[in-house]
């Protein structure tokens, strides 16, 4: 039982790498191609791409180039996570009413001002779903990892699916299948909540609550 | 305070504003106005360089604004746009505060901004400072947009069609507001606008622009008596020009009930009944007004008489068609009339002025729209 909670615990831990890794470079590249959209094609494209690659394809190519081990799985994790993130990040910015920047930009906002202080906090429950995408898919993704030596529950998984003559073999399999669905539903659910709870204030009002 | 000297802007090949040479005072309030894409908003947005333009030079309080910075300046002065513009991420307190908060200054100082602000329109700064835009009504929303502008005190303040998506008392009220403001805070005011009523109200100067150039600039009295040339006499529209009172022919009803004399009782009074009307009027197969008769007339006398002609109450008062409206009005209410028929020089009905129209047509002169027959 120890077990499969630590395991549970490494395989969030491993998931969440990749994906804060997915922030840190999405969130900026999102953002930098509000500002070029040319470029703006070409990057989502990119991320397409990487996202289309099956799984266990991407691990193996990983895997020769960087040999076993946790961190090749992270890096796929982060590949994988570019795509919701960056995606989103773009739209959430773009679909900010024009009319806003402008009377941003018109009151005196320098162009950070307004990234900050309007679009920003606009765009942040969209940006907030790719986040939440991104992270649903790494905990699937990380359930592969075993294969190339990474932790996480991938271990139970594949060593049951084995062993599944044997009811050892069916135990093994559940109680590292069972958690790995738990965990991505309590990610789903508790992400979901932390949109809600971030979205701004003024953007959750309903129209009933009007008054004259 | 904003001078223009040879500014054309040029998009490719569209010259949306053309060798435009404008000076603006201290303390007055210029109303641009013109059809769409006359180079209004062009003009506004190269005084704050949200615009840039192609050729010529802006100054705003004797500087350069090509030597300033773009940020700076904007901050220097006051912006209102028609899409109202608040940001539906802050209060009222926070979007009334933005140019304050970009200034520098503390939080408390740029509340007590805003709460003096709402009070200074009618709002109660307890209610409404914490409050989101979406709470607030379309017309509370564009004050907060205009008090916005007013936060940091700039001497100058550019207002792209503020009041333009408002429906019309509201956007009468709003009007009357922020000339009563503009009375006491004295401020230079650049007003875009397409509507002219709202420009003769509010502007000490009118510039109507056409195609990008300034077809005319005068004050609202010399507009109206001397109107440059086709193009403005159209666009301020005969009603003003005249000066005339409005006429029974601009409030009258067009299309009255009305039936031959030889319409028999029954037919009558199946058409009332259709029309949902108590009276129908008669005239002659040229159109000549008899009379007219009434549903209760068709009641009492339809065992006697078969035609409407036979009934007909020949005495029915009428008015002409030029005369004012102001007297169709004093006749109903003095001689308690329900309606009066209306009829042109030939005695051809034309119309009618029922007790309804009439006070249609006074809320739509209140509101500027002289169109009180529809
Ligand atoms: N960004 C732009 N690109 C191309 N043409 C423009 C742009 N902005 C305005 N124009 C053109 O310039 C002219 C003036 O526009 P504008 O100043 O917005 O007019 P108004 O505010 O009087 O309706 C129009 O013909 C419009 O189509
Ligand atoms: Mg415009």
């Amino acid at each position: 039982m120890e077990k499969i909670i630590l395991l549970t615990l490494e395989h969030l831990g491993l998931s969440t790498i990749g994906v804060l890794f997915g922030i840190a470079v999405g969130l900026p590249l999102g953002i930098m191609i509000t500002r070029r959209r040319k470029l703006a094609g070409l990057v989502v494209g990119t991320t397409e791409m990487l996202q289309t690659i099956p799984s266990l394809a991407m691990l193996a190519l990983l895997m020769m180039w960087l040999g076993l081990g946790n961190s090749t799985l992270i890096i796929a994790l982060f590949l994988y996570s570019l795509l919701p993130i960056v995606r989103n990040t773009y739209t959430g910015l773009v679909n900010v009413d024009t009319g806003l920047i402008e009377a941003g930009r018109g009151m005196g906002m320098t162009r950070l001002q307004v990234l900050r202080l309007v679009q920003l906090p606009l765009a942040l429950p969209v940006i907030l779903a790719g986040i939440r995408v991104a992270l649903i898919t790494a905990i699937g993704v990380a359930t592969i990892g075993t294969l190339i030596g990474a932790g996480g529950l991938g271990e139970l998984i594949w060593l049951g699916m084995k062993n599944i003559e044997t009811s050892k073999g069916v135990n093994m399999l559940f109680s590292g299948a069972i958690p790995a669905a738990l965990l991505a539903i309590a990610c789903e659910l508790g992400l979901e909540r932390l949109e809600k709870a971030l979205t701004p204030r003024g953007l959750r009002v309903s129209p009933e609550s009007m008054k004259n | 305070m904003v001078k223009f000297s040879h500014v054309t802007r040029k998009y490719g090949n569209t010259v949306a504003v053309k060798d435009l040479n404008l000076k603006i005072a201290g303390n007055e309030f210029v109303v641009l106005i013109g059809p769409s894409g006359c180079g209004k908003t062009t003009t506004l947005k190269m005084v704050n360089r949200l615009i840039n333009p192609t050729s010529g030079t802006i100054e705003v309080m004797g500087k350069n604004i090509q030597d300033l910075n773009p940020v700076t300046l904007r901050r220097e002065i006051g912006y209102v746009i028609q899409q109202v513009g608040l940001f539906p991420n802050m209060t009222i307190a926070e979007n009334i505060g933005v140019v304050p908060h970009l200034l520098g200054w503390d939080k408390n100082k740029s509340r007590k901004r805003a709460a003096a602000l709402l009070t200074m329109v009618g709002m109660d700064p307890e209610t409404y400072m914490d409050r989101y835009p979406t709470e607030l009504s379309g017309g509370q929303q564009q004050r907060i947009g205009v008090l916005r502008a007013l936060a940091a005190d700039p001497p100058l303040i550019l207002m792209d069609e503020p009041f333009g998506a408002l429906d019309p008392i509201t956007r009468e009220t709003l009007q009357d507001e922020f000339k009563r403001l503009q009375t006491e805070l004295h401020k230079t005011i650049i007003f875009v606008t397409h509507d002219i009523d709202e420009a003769l109200k509010l502007a000490d100067r009118i510039v109507i622009m056409r195609a990008g150039e300034v077809v005319q600039d005068a004050t609202p009295e010399e507009l109206l008596r001397h109107p440059a040339d086709d193009f403005v006499a159209a666009f301020l529209g005969k009603d003003r020009l005249s000066n005339q009172e409005l006429q029974v022919a601009q409030v009258m009803l067009e299309n009255p009930v009305k039936a031959y004399p030889e319409m028999g009782m029954a037919e009558g009074l199946a058409l009332m009944k259709r029309k949902k009307v108590d009276t129908v009027l008669i005239t002659d197969h040229g159109g000549r007004f008899l009379g007219s008769v009434s549903v209760d007339e068709v009641n009492a006398k339809h065992r006697s008489f078969n035609t409407l002609g036979e009934i007909v109450d020949q005495d029915t008062p009428a008015i002409e068609k030029t005369a004012a409206a102001k007297d169709a009005f004093n006749r109903i209410n003095e001689e308690k009339l329900p309606y009066l028929p209306v009829i042109d020089e030939k005695g051809l009905l034309v119309g009618i002025v029922t007790r309804n129209n009439m006070v249609n047509a006074l809320a739509s002169v209140v509101w500027g729209d002289h169109n009180g027959s529809s």
